[in-house]
């Protein structure tokens, strides 16, 4: 599973339960980007 | 067949051609917009991008950039000797790495064959803000434009028949077609109205001279008369500039050529086999 | 971010935002500046006419 990261804190966080940073409480999060290469076709 | 230039420049040409069937003009020009090749960005690896604009995006945008093209140096993946595999010969490896705050300009693309470089090299692809990162390879296939847009050669890329104006000798130089006239072909002579120096291909055939003729009262019919020539043609030929228009021209020219051949080969067997 | 080219006739007219965005704000005539920069069609003038740049209120977000 992709990691998340606090919009506030900038923390990565992990979700179980509840959408919410557990260091600041903030419960906006943003998805990482996957480690992998993205293949496009540039259409 | 004739074509006589009126213009050439590396990117834009004006010319007519003469003595061809309509059919023809036609062709030629579904040729230049179609069938010649040149190259474009078409796989792009994302390794990180964490600016405003999506993946999809970003590879959009780089796919519509211009590439200078050797048509001499590169061949169609399809047609390649290694077999659709992509080899030096068949695509065209570009890698861009920047960091902002700054906007990434395809100049910033750092071509592997130094020949095959970007058109322009200030053409906007993101806008970075404060740790920011686009990292990519992309790679630049040979195609053409009935496959994709981005792989047509030209911009405008059209014809017109030659306009012939004739004026009868019952013209009274009342000047009504020359008010009418948008794109002021005609002016006032001594004793008809006359067409205006190096204006006629400037006439769009609208005829309204024609009208404003006949509501002055001349008769049945109008003393001007506007008529398209169907053996000459009026070419212009714009380019991306990925390649020089001439070298759009000749090698449609070629592609026709080729494909004349073929079909004959094709009705040569036929017959034969009958 | 502007197209890279003009939506109609595919000409690159991204190269001329921001002379022409820089040029507007000096107040020059539209007209003019866009004649000046070797936009002839109409449908290429549109494309910085009706340009609208909204990426450094989009930048914030990611």
């Amino acid at each position: 599973m992709a990691g998340y990261k606090c919009a506030r804190c900038k923390q990565k966080v992990e979700i179980d339960l509840n959408v919410r940073c557990p260091y600041c409480g903030h419960r906006i999060l943003f998805k990482e980007r996957g480690a992998g290469i993205k293949h496009l076709k540039a259409r | 067949m004739e074509i006589s230039f009126s213009r050439l420049d590396e990117d834009i040409a004006r010319f007519t051609l003469k003595d061809a069937t309509p059919a023809f003009a036609n062709t030629f020009r579904r040729t230049m917009i179609g069938e010649v090749p040149t190259l474009a960005i078409e796989d792009v690896m994302i390794y990180d991008n964490n600016s405003a604009l999506f993946d999809e995006i970003l590879s959009h945008r780089l796919g519509l950039i211009p590439i200078k093209t050797d048509l001499s140096e590169y061949v169609r993946r399809s047609e390649c000797s290694c077999g659709g595999e992509g080899c030096s010969s068949c695509q065209a490896i570009f890698t861009l790495s920047v960091e902002g705050p700054c906007m990434v300009h395809s100049g910033d693309l750092i071509p592997a064959d130094p020949k095959a470089t970007t058109v322009s090299t200030d053409i906007p692809v993101v806008k970075l803000g404060k740790d920011q990162k686009v990292v990519l390879e992309a790679r630049a296939e040979l195609n053409d434009g009935s496959e994709h847009a981005k792989w047509q050669s030209t911009l405008a890329c059209g014809y017109k028949a030659y306009p012939v104006i004739t004026i009868d000798d019952n013209c009274d130089a009342c000047g009504n077609c020359v008010e009418e006239c948008p794109r002021n072909v005609l002016k006032i002579g001594k004793k008809s109205v006359e067409i205006a120096d190096g204006k006629l291909e400037d006439c769009s055939m609208c005829r309204l001279c024609e009208k404003a003729c006949m509501a002055s009262g001349i008769g049945d019919k109008p003393a001007i008369s506007v008529k398209p020539d169907t053996e000459r043609f009026i070419f212009v030929v714009e380019s991306d500039g990925s390649l020089p228009v001439k070298d759009i021209m000749t090698s449609a020219f070629g592609i026709i050529k080729n494909k004349a051949d073929s079909l004959v080969d094709v009705l040569n067997e036929i017959s034969g086999a009958i | 971010m502007i197209p890279v080219r003009c939506f109609t006739c595919g000409k690159v007219i991204s190269t001329e935002y921001e002379e022409y965005k820089k040029r507007v704000e000096a107040g020059e005539d539209i007209r003019e500046i866009m004649s000046d920069l070797g936009l002839e069609r109409y449908c290429c003038r549109r494309m910085l006419l009706s340009h609208k740049e909204i990426i450094d209120d989009l930048n914030p977000y990611q």
